[in-house]
């Protein structure tokens, strides 16, 4: 970025080519499909699968279904703030503004994918 | 056929909701959108709601009889509509952008409203199977 400028300004005049974000938006997508379809069919499959504690703790239990929840919540929250970001990417906003919301967006995603991690991770099925 | 749009005089109000999404494509893509900023949102408040799991059995099951309640249960199963919509809709975008699907895309959107609607219905027979099949 020699010779660019401020960070302001190399964000009103982007280098970079948006499309490994494009591609990659396909791709989670695609994954998304049947975590999300799958996730939301199991949750409902009988009246107690998806809202008892005790089913919760015996899915996780599994070491596979925590890996599995920690990637669909990472890649969930990726693909759907990257979404959020390319429709604000549409209007024509101020650098600062943009640069403000793109800080809220990457804040956000971080903070809430450390909250649900932290939830998967320190799960206790003992506790009363 | 080259794409034209029609030129006709439009009201203010009729060019920001009609102008220029008359198109099943537009509206899909619209919808796309919409849908997605549903989604995003709950997943906020889903992971927020769940850290409950944190707090034990006890805590958990408190917070699930208000999740249990119709009025939640009527709004999963409207979830389920958001998800499904923007599910098979993102197969088709995957399929044109990534694939010839430019060539049969409002096949493919037929398609997404056929299966979409399929799975919502097989769902509220899986969601309200207690209050439809009770004894």
């Amino acid at each position: 970025m020699k010779g660019e400028g401020s960070l302001l300004r190399s964000y009103a005049r982007p280098r970079r080519s948006g499309a490994p974000a494009w591609w990659l938006q396909r791709v989670t997508g695609l994954a998304l499909v049947f975590l999300v379809v799958g996730h939301y069919i199991l949750m409902h499959y009988n009246p107690i699968s998806g809202h008892d504690y005790g089913q919760t703790a015996s899915r996780l239990a599994s070491p596979w279904f925590k890996g599995i929840y920690l990637g669909f919540i990472t890649i969930g929250m990726y693909h759907g703030l990257q979404g959020i970001w390319n429709i604000v990417r549409d209007y024509k906003l101020k650098p600062a503004v943009g640069l403000t919301i793109f800080g809220v967006i990457v804040i956000a995603g971080v903070v809430f994918v450390g909250i649900g991690w932290n939830t998967i991770l320190s799960f206790d099925p003992l506790k009363p | 056929m080259p794409y034209t749009p029609e030129r006709r005089p439009f009201s203010a109000w009729n060019k920001l909701f009609l102008g220029y999404r008359r198109y099943s494509g537009s509206w899909a893509y619209l919808l796309q959108r919409l849908t997605g900023i549903g989604l995003v949102t709950y997943l906020f408040v889903h992971i927020w709601a769940l850290t409950s799991l944190m707090d034990g059995r006890a805590a958990f099951a408190k917070e699930m009889v208000t999740f249990t309640s119709p009025p939640f249960k009527i709004a999963e199963w409207l979830l389920g509509a958001l998800v499904m919509f923007h599910a098979f809709n993102g197969i088709r975008i995957a399929v044109v952008d990534l694939a010839n699907g430019a060539k049969y895309h409002k096949k493919l959107l037929g398609a997404v409203w056929v299966t979409g609607i399929a799975v919502v219905v097989m769902m509220f027979f899986l969601i309200f199977s207690n209050e439809i099949f009770a004894k």
